[in-house]
């Protein structure tokens, strides 16, 4: 390592330059169902978008469900993984100072999943019982999960609690929403993400793209193209201002670090992310605009959701992985290895959150006319 | 009451017992002193001339991994052609930045302010590796767990110095306590020293002197 090369690492990131391998990729895209219950939960407070609450909770649900198993398939010791609940860093003492966000989120993210489930078992107790009532190999659990409720009346009964259940499940959403960007921003010293000054905004706006773009691709394929305007619509708007919001946010990102690095030898280290943030403009700019011309022509929705996850997928390969490889010293770029594995590691996690909705969809109906048929 | 064939009275119990859980609770002289240390220690930039003896010492004492290191040399070439070369290491903060991040608690600051991991603990999740400036942790593959220096700890417990310490031929690295009089005190409190990174604010326990300005990125 001689000073006059631009290059200075230390050699324990030489040997593993990418400590969080591309599965924490996967993770951080299935963190989009925490912001679909969000909407789900906005959605059933304000009677705005009502029509999409079953395909985003139950959406919602699934990826926020198998969220966890991104990071397990990246412990080096998975057997001992119950640890984080069962010995959680959660209080300062002398020995321990401080509070693990990990840890923290890892209970949130029971009480988000239990919060979440109980409002959708309340949520679709009426339609189950019309379910059950109509017969067919699902009666019986369909019998079960409508917990008792046979009428209109005793299911208007349940609003309160459903309300409840809405404000209350926003706050660890929330939390997760912007997780894993506060988690890279504040307990890591990893330079890239320490100067990524916006990353929980652009991070937090771009979870909302996933989402939505998701949600529109999934009522896409469920309606085989004849998409129902009424019902796209809202997640358009929402889309359409998430991917603005990102583009916003990367671009002013890449004005401070211009700003900050211009005259640096931290500016030849910053360059190798710097292209993939013009590539997640130029793509999200484009879902942007094709969200904006969806909304007069519906059938287009499809594209937004391809543009849309182009854009994201670069921009969030971009933050966790790309920012990997530069060096905590700011002054040397790490050469990328992967292992051989990591793009069943990835997808695996995605496909069991698609592989649980699937299973969902035949049971829960994923439109309603009215609140709660 | 009858006691060991004595009849005694209620308070006298009372009064007898509560001594003996203060006597309990009073930590004895040698738990006091094992409280009062701070270890740290002290490299002397100028005295290092490369030759890789800690890091291969370390490496046989520690069992560490090929490709990983719990202590290395950086070597620096001045303009003037002049070599330095700088050992670095876990810095055993006083206000580690690694500790916070662990899920579990596996990382932790013990009494002498060592901060060393718990392997039982220890679920190899990253976090306190991406979490330190120094890059002196790294995920060790053979034990699935966090892996950094522990200053010897097997050692010190032994009254041995760390293997590092106790290889080095020209004496660059000296350990000790803060809080106890030695070389190493004297050293730290009389001569103006340096550490890594002081504007991350951890607090180093590695104080370093003839630091060159390029190595201390």
């Amino acid at each position: 390592m001689m000073l006059e090369t631009s290059q200075y690492y230390y050699p324990n990131e030489a040997t593993t330059p990418i400590v969080w391998d591309p599965v924490v990729f996967a993770y951080t895209f299935l963190i989009s169902g925490a912001d679909m219950i969000i909407l789900a939960s906005l959605a059933y407070l304000t009677k705005r978008l009502t029509r999409a609450i079953p395909l985003l909770i139950v959406l919602g649900i699934s990826f926020f469900a198998t969220v966890l198993f991104g990071p397990l398939a990246d412990l080096r010791s998975p057997h001992k993984a119950t640890l984080i609940f069962s010995s959680p860093h959660l209080l300062p003492t002398a020995e321990t100072p401080g509070i693990s966000l990990i840890a923290f989120q890892s209970i949130l993210w029971i009480i988000g999943l239990i919060l979440s489930v109980t409002f959708a078992l309340l949520y679709f107790s009426y339609n189950m019982y019309l379910k059950a009532s109509e017969g067919g190999k699902l009666s019986k659990l369909c019998r079960i999960l409508s917990l008792g409720i046979r009428d209109e009346a005793s299911y208007n009964k349940l609003q309160p609690i459903l309300k409840g259940l809405a404000i209350i499940m926003i706050v660890p959403m929330t939390f997760w929403g912007i997780y894993p960007a506060s988690l890279m921003i504040s307990q890591t010293w990893v330079f890239l993400w320490r100067n990524w000054t916006t990353l929980i905004f652009a991070y937090y706006a771009d979870t909302f793209v996933v989402a939505t773009a998701i949600s529109i691709l999934v009522y896409f394929i469920m309606k085989a193209g004849r998409v129902d305007s009424e019902m796209v619509k809202p997640l358009l708007k929402v889309h359409a201002a998430g991917s603005i919001s990102v583009v916003g946010i990367t671009a002013l990102q890449l004005a401070i670090w211009w700003f900050w690095f211009i005259d640096s030898p931290i500016n030849q280290s910053i360059a190798i992310v710097i292209p993939f943030m013009y590539l997640a403009i130029v793509l999200l700019s484009a879902s942007f605009l094709l969200s904006i011309i969806s909304l007069r022509f519906p059938v287009v929705s499809v594209f937004v959701s391809l543009a849309a996850f182009s854009g994201t997928i670069i921009n969030k390969w971009n933050m966790v992985v790309n920012g990997q490889l530069i060096s905590a010293t700011g002054l040397g770029v790490l050469e990328l290895h992967l292992p051989s594995d990591w793009l069943m590691l990835t997808i695996s996690p995605i496909s069991l959150g698609v592989f649980i909705f699937v299973v969902l969809s035949f049971i829960f109906q994923l439109e309603v006319t009215k609140l709660g048929k | 009451m009858v006691l060991g064939g004595q009849v005694i009275g209620r308070r006298d119990f009372i009064k007898t017992t509560s001594s003996l859980v203060l006597l309990l609770a009073t930590p004895t002289d040698s738990l006091k002193e094992q409280e009062k240390k701070r270890y740290a220690m002290l490299i002397d930039s100028s005295r290092c001339y490369g030759c890789m003896a800690c890091v291969v010492t370390c490496a046989a004492e520690n069992n560490v991994p090929i490709g990983f290191f719990r202590t290395w040399v950086e070597r620096f070439v001045k303009p003037t052609g002049a070599v330095i070369f700088v050992p670095k290491q876990c810095n055993h903060c006083e206000d580690p930045p690694c500790v916070r991040p662990c899920p579990t608690r596996a990382t932790f600051r013990d009494p002498n302010g060592l901060v060393l991991i718990d392997d039982n603990l220890c679920i190899g999740c990253g976090a306190c590796v991406q979490a330190c400036p120094y890059g002196a942790r790294f995920p060790n593959p053979v034990k699935g767990t966090a892996d950094k220096c522990t200053f010897c700890y097997h050692r010190l417990n032994k009254g041995l110095l760390p293997a590092c310490v106790e290889t080095c031929p020209t004496g660059a690295r000296i350990f000790g306590s803060l809080t106890e009089e030695n070389e190493l005190k004297n050293i730290v409190e009389s001569v103006p020293t340096q550490v890594l990174k002081p504007h991350a604010n951890t607090r180093p326990m590695i104080f370093y002197m003839n630091l060159p300005e390029e190595a201390n990125r």
